[in-house]
């Protein structure tokens, strides 16, 4: 293979790295819309904290003297996935529950006001600085030619890889096959409906919260080690991009999601590696203007009647 | 019953231990080139364990608490005092406002010229408040890139003054105007968007253009910024010790009076002053013009606004353009004041900032959006100890005010007229 | 500390300044300003330790001609807004002296007002070189430039005789402006420049970057900016295999980088003032600073000590208090300070600044090279 095509290649696979975590924490943006129908913009903050609470637990078994690689990552998975599900329930029920249903500005106002709380939360708390996260999993293989650019793809990749994938096809199984996926579903069809059948609505709406939390969580602590550091503030542009991910693809659609995610990623890998890294931001933001003037309702979205 | 509420209680005290116990029980401690874990103080730990037992507390009893709440608040609101006169109250608040306005105007003569300076970011505060009240409060269209309207004003002044020499009154329309124009040039396509949309779309946009500013350099300069700004001058005059410009005078040799440091702020006050009432009073009356009805109207319900025959779109593009020139408005002024600017003054934090203004002083209410935009600038400056605290205290009043008070702290009122009663 | 009510009365505006002209004949003010709070607070405190201690051993000494300084101290956390609010609280309380702003944002357009005024400021942080440009009478600083700095590196770079070199930047003010000149040094001197661009500040993902410079085959890359961004680019590009090696200015020499870099930080070139607090004379003010529990090692500590320093030297030989003859006796003078021997030229930047190469380790530690 020429030169080229393989540089395109190694840009191809940091992007689809990037996309499949912003598919991960897309999910609690696209099953909340597809429910209640309101952004929960303190989703970013949400994924923040899951990485916080990861580090916490990894420095704190370090600290412990635990050295097996698997312990270490389970234990903080469960830590993160844990607190992140909570933070997730506890916001819904402190911000979002007393104002569902009121005008339409008032949740998504309600929603930023979180955002910015939980941000200046674990920035007093835990301060502002950058804070390293140790290398955990080293390594990769390479591929292309000797003689010039040699391509690589860490173990690091694959796992996150890997992981989104699980957890992907994991969700899609539950919403498909159990009790409580099959009234997410119904919840989102007709909310009035399903309650009138006896489905405990509140319940479902929590459970879709924790659900998405526990997802931004796991994302959390992927992108923590494969980046390498955290900060407060790495939620909320995160966030965004998350959120982009889930129009682009069609809010409300789990597969649509993933596809925005990846297409994200891609997009944005590609304007680093050919144009430049400053502009990054512009094209994905660009793109979700592009994507809401054309097709409102993304790639793979159902079109939405105005129901009065 | 009870046993239900334990449970309940039980549950929500364990989450809030969940959720606050290993962020803020554990701190992440660089020590030398490595993190370390240290446990916190005994002061959090206390605090944390108090918020668990305020939160089971709360939960047990919340039936209690919440029906006492309702009974205290629900009588003697409205059924004690007689509402007043509508003329007559009109008369008295025209009273008190000429009243304020009068101590505005000869305030800054007697005071510090910090307090002037500081006087004169709260009005730029106020007009950016104003400006987004439209849109926000009375059209409900959510935008969060409202400082990117703000940014085109200052930089339409910096960038006039630097290339062209253009002074500042000559500014203020045209920076005012293109931040209209682009309001319009974005509100044509965007528009069309449902209220969430919207909301991201708008932020997006803000953050295009201080990307934008920060990277073409050439033009704006980047992150370096644009100094060299000039002040205000009045009928060619300046206020400056040493006469910047040819063929100006300074104000302190015209009128033969010793050169004072003070006249220049106090200008720039006075200057703010009067575009700040201008923004009110033009917005206050076209609140009360077929147009500003058709924003409320579209902000209640749109469907049925629309089955009234009116433009969707030609409705909120006026919300949109005309917040979008008072922005363009105060842009301009903050550029003159700063003499300096960058495109760190045009971020998102900012149009939080302002957003949380319209929303604690109630979404639609000038006198409202006035006094919290005099809140939020004053109140950090007064208390620097908590101004750490300030960004946390705002997002937590942004919930609290959309769940318990989404009219905000002075709530609009509307203009109605009632039919006299037959003697 | 001033209480909270006597900051209403002031804010709701008696006229009555609270550090009045009255009291002045007996004291020289000097205004310290700089961030007490927000995100680069531990700054600040460099610079408020710094500036404290001089003022401290100065009074101890007899004070200037006669009188004591006193310390006045703002907090400007580093906004540009809240900075002219400072400024003109200063010109408020007549303050005729001031120790400040540290970030350059804030220091520009504060400097406007300075100068309008008759205020004389040196400022023991700011390094941009606009600040100095502008041909003010009473601007001057303790510290280097970012085009003195940008040079050493280039210098020292095209030394190496390297084959193809990428400079990389934040697209901040600070770091856009080293990187700069650095391309520029490195053009002059005939180094093949493979690329130059800028990236998101406060971004993450650097594996798009990290696989272009692998595809450009350089073997130095020069990073314009600050720790956090540099420790996620060193990091990623050990874990690509790039085989590069980095140098970035004094924004990235703290021990924070190996928090994030880990490994990766080894071998880490950094363009950074000498350790004035290692210096053979210095040990006696490290020892006051380590007497007080303070840490003398800080980039701006002893910068901060120097301006306070210069200021009183400034009026002692001007034998005046008037800002524009004491400026006028700072630019003839020559002045024995911890941070060396201090001349200053036309614009107020001081002739020379030291810089020195180090390389990095990933303890934390230094070596000077060569």
């Amino acid at each position: 293979m020429s030169e080229a095509s393989l540089y395109f290649i190694q840009q191809l696979v940091n992007g689809l790295t990037i996309g499949s975590t912003y598919a991960l924490i897309a999910i609690g943006y696209t099953m909340v819309y597809g429910i209640i129908g309101m952004i929960n913009f303190a989703h970013g903050e949400i994924y923040m904290i899951g990485a916080y609470t990861a580090l916490i637990a990894i420095t704190g078994l370090a600290t412990l003297g635990v050295s097996w690689l698997p312990l270490i990552l389970i234990v903080a998975l469960v830590c993160a996935v844990i607190v992140s599900s909570a933070m997730g329930w506890a916001v819904e029920r402190a911000a979002y529950r007393p104002v569902r249903g009121r005008h339409r500005l008032i949740p998504l106002i309600s929603a930023i006001g979180m955002s910015i709380f939980l941000q200046n939360y674990v920035h007093l708390a835990q301060g502002s600085r950058n804070i390293g996260f140790p290398l955990m999993i080293q390594g990769g293989f390479d591929f292309g030619g000797d003689d010039t650019f040699r391509g690589s793809i860490s173990y690091m990749q694959m796992t996150i890889f890997v992981t989104t994938l699980i957890c992907m096809t994991a969700l899609s199984l539950f919403i498909s096959r159990s009790r409580i996926g099959r009234a997410c579903r119904a919840v989102s069809q007709d909310l009035g409906m399903a309650n009138l059948l006896g489905i405990d609505t509140n319940r479902i709406i929590a459970a879709t919260f924790v659900i998405g939390a526990a997802l931004a969580a796991v994302a959390g602590l992927l992108l923590g080690m494969y980046y390498g550091s955290i900060d407060p503030l790495f939620g909320f542009i995160a966030g965004l991009k998350a959120f982009t991910a889930a129009v682009l693809g069609g809010i409300g659609s789990i597969p649509g999601a993933m596809l925005g995610g990846l297409i994200l990623g891609v997009s944005e890998s590609m304007t680093s590696g050919y144009i430049s890294g400053a502009y990054k931001d512009v094209v994905s933001f660009g793109l979700l203007i592009l994507i809401l003037l054309f097709k409102p309702t993304g790639l793979l979205g159902k079109p939405e009647v105005e129901k009065i | 019953m009870i046993a239900n509420n334990l449970k309940h209680a039980l549950f929500c005290a364990v989450i809030t231990l969940v959720i606050s116990y290993p962020i803020l029980g554990f701190n992440l401690v660089a020590r030398g080139v490595d993190i370390t874990l240290t446990g916190a103080d005994a002061t959090t730990l206390v605090m944390v364990a108090l918020a668990a037992l305020i939160v089971f507390g709360f939960q047990l009893f919340r039936d209690r608490i919440v029906g006492t709440i309702t009974d205290i608040t629900r009588p003697g609101f409205g059924t004690h005092k007689e509402p007043m006169e509508e003329n007559r109250r009109a008369r008295i608040e025209s009273w008190v406002l000429t009243g304020i306005l009068v101590l505005a105007l000869f305030w800054p003569f007697f005071v510090s010229r910090g307090s002037v300076d500081l006087a004169t970011l709260v009005l730029i505060y106020i007009m950016l408040a104003l400006g987004l009240n439209v849109v926000v409060g009375l059209a409900g269209l959510l935008d969060l890139g409202y400082v990117a309207f703000y940014a085109v004003g200052a930089y339409t002044f910096a960038l006039l003054s630097e290339y062209l020499g253009v002074s500042f009154w000559m500014a203020l329309p045209i920076g005012a105007l293109l931040a209209a124009l682009f309001g319009l040039l974005l509100g044509f396509p965007v528009l069309r968007l449902r209220g969430d949309y919207l909301a991201i779309v708008t932020l997006g946009f803000g953050e295009i253009i201080r990307i934008l500013l920060n990277n073409m350099t050439n033009l704006t300069g980047g992150p370096n910024g644009i100094g060299g700004i000039p002040e205000p001058t009045l009928f060619g005059m300046e206020f400056g010790r040493r006469v910047k410009e040819e063929g100006n005078t300074s104000f302190h040799e015209t009128f033969g009076i010793a050169y004072s440091s003070e006249h220049k702020v106090i200008f720039l006050y006075l200057i703010a002053l009067v575009l700040a009432v201008i923004t009110a009073l033009v917005i206050r009356r076209l609140m009360r013009m077929p147009v500003g009805r058709a924003w409320e109207a579209l902000r209640e319900d749109e469907i049925a606004a629309k089955s009234l025959g009116l433009s969707r779109t030609a409705v909120k593009l006026s919300a949109f353009t005309i917040g979008a020139f008072f922005a363009g408005f105060a842009g301009t002024v903050f550029a003159s004041k700063q003499g300096f600017i960058s495109p760190e003054s045009f971020v998102f934090l900012e149009s939080a900032i302002i957003l949380a203004i319209v929303v604690l002083g109630g979404m639609g209410s000038q006198m409202g959006v006035i006094l919290a935009a005099i809140a939020v600038t004053i109140l950090p400056e007064l208390a620097r100890e908590f101004s750490e605290y300030r960004m946390l205290i705002f997002g937590a009043a942004m919930v609290l005010m959309m769940v318990w008070r989404p009219q905000g702290l002075m709530p609009m009122r509307r203009i109605h007229i009632e039919l006299k009663k037959q003697e | 500390m001033r209480t909270p009510v006597k900051k209403l009365v002031t804010a709701i505006g008696t006229s009555i300044a609270v550090m009045g002209a009255g009291q002045a004949a007996a004291e020289i003010e000097i205004g310290i300003a700089g961030p007490m709070t927000g995100p680069v607070a531990q700054y600040g405190d460099m610079q408020f330790s710094g500036a404290r201690m001089a003022i401290e051993q100065i009074n101890a000494d007899g004070g200037v001609m006669g009188e004591k300084l006193v310390g006045v101290e703002y907090d400007d956390v580093c906004d540009p807004k809240q900075a002219v609010t400072v400024a003109n609280n200063m010109v408020n309380d007549g303050v005729r002296f001031v120790v400040g702003h540290l970030c350059s944002s804030s220091t520009q357009p504060a400097s406007d007002i300075y100068e309008d005024e008759g205020i004389l400021m040196v400022t023991p942080a700011s390094t941009s070189p606009a600040i100095t440009e502008r041909g003010y009478e009473l601007v001057f600083r303790t510290i280097g430039l970012d085009s003195m700095q940008g040079p050493v590196a280039g210098n020292y770079l095209a030394s190496l005789n390297p084959e193809r070199v990428a400079v990389i930047h934040d697209k901040q003010q600070y770091g856009e402006g080293i990187a700069t000149a650095v391309r520029d040094t490195l053009k002059d001197k005939g180094v093949e420049i493979a690329m130059f661009e800028g990236i998101t500040a406060g971004s993450k993902d650097f594996s798009s970057l990290v696989s272009k410079l692998k595809q450009a085959d350089v073997d130095y890359v020069y990073y314009g900016g600050y720790h956090p961004e540099l420790g996620l680019i060193l990091r990623q590009a050990r874990q690509a295999e790039l085989d590069a090696i980095f140098m970035g200015p004094e924004g990235v020499g703290n021990k924070d980088i190996n928090t994030i870099a880990g490994e990766a930080a080894e071998g880490l070139l950094v363009t950074l003032p000498p350790a004035f607090d290692q210096k053979e004379a210095n040990q006696e003010l490290v020892e006051a600073f380590e007497a007080k529990g303070e840490d003398p090692s800080g980039p701006f500590v002893l910068t901060s000590y120097t301006a306070v320093q210069l200021i009183a030297e400034g009026i002692e030989k001007a034998e005046s208090t008037d800002p524009f003859e004491v400026a006028e006796a700072l630019r003839n003078g020559t002045f024995e300070t911890p941070i060396g021997t201090v001349e200053y030229n036309e614009a107020g930047d001081m002739k020379s600044f030291e810089f020195v190469v180090y390389e990095w380790h990933s303890d934390g530690s230094k070596t000077p090279v060569n």
